[in-house]
């Protein structure tokens, strides 16, 4: 599900560049699974708004919230990753009932034809009468269901930005194609326009008109959509001008771009030590570049220290030194790894054994164990394997560590400050970790 | 999902091979060859480690076949990988990379006439005293570090902003386990020596 939500962020054409995992999506899918226990609740409390909400909100309040504000681009669309189609048709599920249930109790307030479809596919074009309501009710439903402050915040601002309509950003083929209109109202919202092949054009039309053609259009042409379909059209981007904003198509797409790279600028910022209290973008790209030469200086200054060290290009010696130097670690290691789960203490031990590792490398001095133990326990989404007992995994421990970059600078700050270690201090470290492993 | 340890311990696989390649291709170096043997490796590693599947990793392989007598060693150390493989990145370069360059080219070519166009227009202002507002200074500041960034990332030219900024991410990333893992085998080879000398 990570994958998923991390890839449904990107857009096709980058889609084709990274097929892999990128960096990127790994920093996506850490931050994502940082809020992931909140996200769990709000996914619960979520379904209470299905009537709302449908698909679109649970973008609004993921995504929207993902990215740290939601005030900038908003929801983009799911893209048909197989991971996630098992997940967007359970939630959709889980909408269709909620909905149902939801058009059950607000369709008879306003008599108009709100149908389950209309309840998944049509949440914003509603007449602000149904939508106050609606928010009203449902924010007593939100009191009472819980305690989270986070989603009902979401949620009530979401509620606000579906007063208006909105401009529909429409991506047909792949040319992005961008249809906006924009409309009277605090903030303009884009939505999902399920009925694409049927009636976009009336159904613009309606958008333009009023909200309340635009409803009536919806709800006859949104009857006949699936879910399936809802799952398959993807190829949206979704814009929101707000007031004063322009909106024709060039400069929605323009402020897209512009969004998009401030947005993988704040991940860049993230990467490059130093550069959080820099605003300003001539500022943070000087960081950058800074930081890119001074890694490429430094590489080729370790290729000629190595060049200096090694007499010849051979480095089988490496591979026997690793082998010597850890083989007593290594005969305790799969044991410890075996023994491994996501549960936390289990964590914590194989963590520190593998800081009795490193330390015993003489790699690394500088890190205490609690403190790093912890924030291991936090900051891995995923277990690493430690089973591999091949030279590699021992000669350079910390690599399991960079599950979180910042982690992994730091162990690189601390390797830059350690010294090398006595050889003869191997027997009393080794007897260290077992005291920690026992711990 | 790749786990990121598993990209340092890929690039220490792939380092190692090829330097054994290395040193097998060529006895007796000197230093400077010695050096830039070992750099080659280790970009063609840390390149090879991304499965050509960044703009920038596939620039840095072009780059590093250009030369003439690089060349062999590259295709040496990539058909030490794997053959399919290398076919693999072949072929997407040649299908993936190509046909951004074109529309790179263009856009280049129209900011370049649009630029033009704007001088023109400009010149023909000079007349009225004209002041220079923040904006414009701050845009061709960034615009400044743009082009020098794009000098740094290998393959940066053939970007355009997204991207670039995207790939610096990549390029980034494995440039510090590149560094990374260097470092932890020059400590190695130094306490080697070291032992060495004191057992002798």
């Amino acid at each position: 599900m990570n994958r998923a939500a991390a890839a449904a962020t990107l857009l096709p054409s980058e889609m084709l560049h990274c097929a892999d995992m990128t960096v990127l999506e790994r920093q996506r899918a850490r931050l994502k699974w940082e809020q992931e226990q909140q996200q769990q609740q709000q996914q619960l409390q979520e379904s209470y708004f299905g009537d709302l909400g449908g698909v679109v909100f649970h973008q609004v309040t993921q995504q929207g919230e993902f990215e740290g504000g939601l005030g900038e681009v908003v929801t983009r669309s799911v893209k048909p990753d197989p991971g996630l189609v098992d997940n967007s048709s359970a939630w959709i599920a889980h909408d269709v009932m909620a909905g149902f249930v939801g058009a059950c109790g607000y369709g008879n307030g306003t008599g108009s034809g709100f149908d389950m479809n209309y309840g998944i596919a049509r949440t914003t074009s509603c007449p602000p009468t149904v939508v106050a309501a609606a928010a009203a009710a449902a924010k007593g439903k939100d009191s009472v269901g819980s305690d989270s402050k986070m989603s009902s915040a979401v949620g009530r601002e979401s509620f606000k930005k579906r007063k208006a309509d909105k401009v529909v950003a429409e991506d047909d083929t792949r040319d992005k194609r961008i249809k906006g209109c924009a409309e009277e109202g605090e903030s303009k919202i884009t939505e999902k326009n399920n009925n694409r092949s049927s009636s976009s054009s009336s159904n613009q039309n309606g958008n333009n008109k009023s909200t309340k053609s635009s409803k009536e259009n919806s709800a006859e042409t949104s009857k006949d959509n699936s879910k399936v379909t809802e799952v398959q059209k993807t190829d949206y981007i979704h814009v929101r001008a707000r007031r004063g904003q322009a909106t024709d198509s060039h400069s929605l797409a323009e402020r897209v771009r512009r969004e998009k790279i401030s947005e993988r600028m704040k991940y860049l910022q993230d990467l490059v030590p130093g550069c959080n209290k820099i605003t300003g973008k001539a500022g943070m790209l000087d960081e950058i570049i800074n930081y890119v030469q001074s890694l490429q200086r430094q590489v080729e200054f370790l290729s000629m220290k190595l060049a200096a060290v090694n007499p010849r290009l051979d480095f089988n010696i490496d591979n026997l030194f690793a082998k010597e130097a850890f083989s007593a670690c290594a005969t305790n290691f799969p044991t410890m790894g075996m023994s491994s789960d996501m549960t936390n203490p289990a964590y914590l031990q194989l963590n520190s054994v593998q800081q009795q590792l490193v330390s015993c490398c003489g790699l690394d001095m500088g890190i205490n164990p609690p403190d790093m133990g912890i924030r291991r326990t936090i900051s891995a989404p995923i277990p690493e394997t430690f089973l591999d007992s091949s030279c590699f995994t021992q000669i350079q421990p910390p690599s399991t560590w960079d599950a979180d970059l910042q982690n992994l600078y730091n162990v690189a700050f601390d390797q830059g400050r350690s010294t090398s270690f006595p050889p003869q201090a191997f027997a009393g470290s080794i007897e260290a970790s077992n005291m920690k492993m026992e711990m | 999902m790749r786990a990121p340890s598993s990209l340092k311990k890929e690039f220490m696989k792939k380092w190692i091979s090829g330097l054994q390649a290395c040193s097998s291709a060529k006895q007796h170096m000197n230093i400077l060859e010695r050096k830039k043997a070992i750099k080659l490796s280790a970009d063609i590693a840390m390149a090879s480690t991304r499965n050509g599947r960044t703009c920038w990793s596939r620039a840095l392989i072009a780059n590093a076949s250009k030369d003439g007598e690089n060349k062999a060693l590259v295709e040496q150390l990539l058909a030490n990988d794997e053959v399919e493989k290398l076919n693999n990145h072949k072929q997407q370069f040649s299908a993936g990379s190509v046909r951004p360059c074109c529309n790179n080219n263009k856009r280049v070519r129209c900011k370049k006439i649009l630029k033009n166009i704007r001088c023109v227009r400009s010149r023909a202002r000079k007349n009225v005293p004209r002041v220079v507002s923040a904006k414009s200074i701050a845009k061709r500041m960034v615009q400044k570090r743009t082009q020098v960034l794009k000098s740094l990332v290998p393959g940066g030219e053939f970007m355009d902003g997204i991207s670039l900024v995207e790939e610096t991410l990549d390029y980034i990333v494995s440039l510090r386990a590149q560094v990374d893992v260097m470092r932890i085998l020059v400590k190695a080879t130094e306490t080697m020596n070291r032992k060495a000398t004191t057992i002798n």
